[in-house]
C-alpha cells in the first residue's frame, strides 16, 4: 500500500508568545480525499493548514508528505498548491502572468508555461480575461484566477484557507460547485479550511470539526464520496441531514471551546 | 451639462482671469508705480523684452534641477535598498538620514558651496540633498509593503532571493516610489533655486534665482515678476510630468 498523501502524528504548535495554537493533532489524508477543517475562530484550523504548507514549523510531532519530508515536496507526484483567503494576485501583472507565476518561479520554458496557464484559466472558465489586470475583475473572478494559479502546477495536494470567505453567498455557491467538479472528477486531494457549515457539508468527503482553547480536533464526520455535488444535492434532504448533524457537532465543539476558555482565565 | 472635468479646468481659469483683470484695473486706476506693484501688462512686457535672457537662465536652473533629481533618485533608491537589507544597517544609517533631512538646506548650502569649487556641481549637490529624503523614505516603505501572503506564496514555491526582489519587492515598491518621485521632482526645483540664491552666481551661468536677485537690486520689479512667472510655469510642468509618469506606471493597478 502506498503511503498517505499527508500524515501528521502528535503535531503541536506553540507560538513564540507562549500561546498554544494547536494541541497534538493526528491526521491522515489519503489520495482523493476532500478533507475540510471547520471550527470556531481560534481553533487552529488555519494554523494547521499553514503547518501543512510548511509556512509554520511544528513545535513538536512529525509531519510527512507522501511519506517523506518537505524537501521532496514540489517534485513530480508531490506537488502542493495553496489558495489563500484573498486572491493574493500581483496587481501589476496580467491575469495570465499571475497564473503563470509558479511555473515562472520553476523556470518552465515560456511557451509551455503560457499554454498551461491558458489551459488552467479555461478550466475555471476565465479564458477570456487572460490579458486583463486583477483590478478589472470582480472578487469572485479573482478567486477563480487564484484557483487557476493553483491548478496550473497540476498539484497532487490542494490546500485552501477559507478561499471563499469574503464572497457573497451566490458567488460562493457557484464556486463551491466548480470546486466539487474539479476535485471529485479529477480525484484531486484537497484540504479545505472554512467556517461555513454549509460549505463543509457540500464539499467534503470528511469533515474535521475543531474546537478552540486549545486548538484541537474535536470530532470527525464522513460523507459518502459518491454523492454528485451539484445544485440538486444542495436542495436535497440528504444535504439538510448532513448539515444538521454537522451543526450539532459544531455546537458541541464551540461549547467545549468556551469551557476551555473559562478554565484558562 | 458641463462635465466635472471641464468644470475643474474652467473654474480656476475664470478665477485667474478675474484676478488678473482686477489687478490690472487697480494698478491703472490708482496709478501704482511699477516698482511697487507692476500691472500684469507691465510684467508681460518685461517678459517679452527680457524673455530670451530669462529663458536662458531658466534652462540653467532646470539643468541643475534635473541633475539633482537624477542624483536624488539613484542615490535614494540605492540607500533604500541598502537600508532594507538588514535591521543592523538600518539602525546604523537611519539616524544620519534623518539628520540630513532635518538640517535646513539654506544653513548647509554655504558650506557645500565652499567645499565644492565647481558651482553647478555644488548647486546640484544642494538640490539633491533636498530631494533625496522622500525618495529614500518612500522607497523604503514601498519595499516593506509587500503583501505577506504573496511573499509566503513565493517562499512556498521556493523562489530565490533574486526572484523575490525582481518579481515581488520591486513591483510592490513601485506605487510608493512613484509618490516619492513626484515629491522629489518639486523639491529638486526648490532646492536648485534656494542653492542659487545662496551661491548668488552671476555671469553667463546664472540661473533664474540670480535673475530675481539682480532684478531686485535694480528695482526692476516687472522683470522680477516675469522671472517668478517662469519658475511657477516650470514648477507646474514638472509636477504635471511627474504626475503623468506616476499615472502611467500604475495604470493597471486601480
Amino acid at each position: 500500500m502506498s503511503s498517505p498523501v499527508l500524515s501528521l502524528s502528535s503535531v503541536e504548535k506553540i507560538f513564540p508568545n507562549g500561546v498554544r495554537g494547536l494541541s497534538p493533532v493526528d491526521l491522515s489524508v489519503e489520495k482523493g480525499d476532500f478533507v475540510t477543517l471547520i471550527g470556531p475562530s481560534g481553533c487552529g484550523k488555519s494554523t494547521l493548514l499553514k503547518l501543512i504548507a510548511n509556512l509554520h514549523t511544528p513545535s513538536a510531532g512529525t509531519l510527512n508528505w507522501w511519506g517523506g519530508g518537505f524537501k521532496d515536496v514540489g517534485q513530480k507526484g508531490r506537488r502542493m498548491a495553496f489558495v489563500f483567503q484573498d486572491a493574493t494576485l500581483m496587481p501589476w501583472a496580467t491575469i495570465v502572468k499571475n497564473v503563470r507565476l509558479p511555473l515562472d518561479l520553476e523556470k518552465v520554458e515560456r511557451t509551455t508555461a503560457n499554454k498551461r496557464a491558458h489551459a488552467a484559466l479555461e478550466r475555471v472558465g476565465l479564458g477570456h480575461v487572460a490579458d486583463q489586470y486583477p483590478a478589472q475583475l470582480s472578487g469572485g473572478m479573482k478567486m477563480r484566477v487564484s484557483i487557476a494559479r493553483a491548478l496550473v502546477t497540476e498539484p497532487d495536494l490542494l490546500l485552501m484557507d477559507e478561499p471563499f470567505g469574503a464572497l457573497d453567498e451566490f458567488t460562493r455557491n457557484r464556486l463551491d460547485e466548480e470546486m466539487a467538479r474539479l476535485c471529485y472528477e479529477d480525484g484531486l486531494t484537497t484540504l479545505f479550511v472554512t467556517h461555513a457549515l454549509h460549505e463543509a457539508a457540500f464539499l467534503s468527503s470528511r469533515v474535521m470539526v475543531m474546537a478552540a482553547h486549545p486548538g484541537r480536533i474535536h470530532a470527525q464526520y464522513e460523507i459518502d464520496r459518491g454523492i454528485v455535488r451539484d445544485e440538486t444535492f444542495r436542495l436535497s434532504d440528504q444535504f439538510a441531514g448532513i448539515s444538521k448533524e454537522l451543526a450539532i457537532l459544531l455546537e458541541d465543539a464551540s461549547r467545549d471551546s468556551m469551557i476551555g476558555q473559562e478554565a484558562r482565565q | 451639462m458641463m462635465t466635472s472635468r471641464s468644470l475643474s479646468l474652467l473654474a480656476p481659469i475664470t478665477l485667474g482671469i478675474i484676478i488678473l483683470a482686477a489687478w490690472e484695473a487697480i494698478c491703472r486706476l490708482w496709478h501704482i508705480p511699477p516698482y511697487l506693484m507692476p500691472s500684469p501688462s507691465a510684467i508681460w512686457r518685461a517678459l517679452m523684452l527680457d524673455g530670451m535672457s530669462l529663458l536662458h537662465a531658466l534652462l540653467i536652473t532646470l539643468e541643475i534641477t534635473f541633475a539633482a533629481l537624477v542624483v536624488a533618485v539613484l542615490g535614494g533608491v540605492l540607500i533604500a535598498f541598502l537600508l532594507v537589507q538588514s535591521p543592523l544597517i538600518e539602525r546604523c544609517l537611519m539616524p544620519y538620514v534623518v539628520i540630513m533631512q532635518v538640517t535646513p538646506i539654506v544653513a548647509i548650502a554655504p558650506l557645500i558651496i565652499i567645499l565644492i569649487h565647481n558651482t553647478p556641481l555644488a548647486l546640484t549637490a544642494c538640490a539633491a540633498l533636498v530631494a533625496i529624503f522622500p525618495v529614500i523614505s518612500n522607497t523604503l516603505q514601498g519595499l516593506r509593503s509587500v503583501d505577506p501572503d504573496l511573499a509566503a506564496y513565493f517562499q512556498m514555491h521556493k523562489a530565490t532571493r533574486l526572484q523575490m526582489l525582481l518579481r515581488l519587492r520591486i513591483p510592490s515598491a513601485l506605487p510608493m516610489f512613484m509618490a516619492g518621485l513626484r515629491i522629489a521632482t518639486g523639491l529638486s526645483l526648490v532646492g536648485a533655486i534656494v542653492a542659487e540664491f545662496v551661491a548668488g552666481t552671476g555671469g553667463n551661468s546664472a540661473g533664474l534665482a540670480y535673475q530675481i536677485l539682480q532684478s531686485g537690486f535694480q528695482m526692476d520689479i516687472p522683470r522680477m515678476f516675469a522671472a517668478l512667472f517662469l519658475i511657477t510655469v516650470a514648477g507646474l510642468v514638472l509636477y504635471a510630468a511627474a504626475a503623468s509618469l506616476q499615472r502611467f506606471a500604475l495604470r493597471h493597478r486601480s
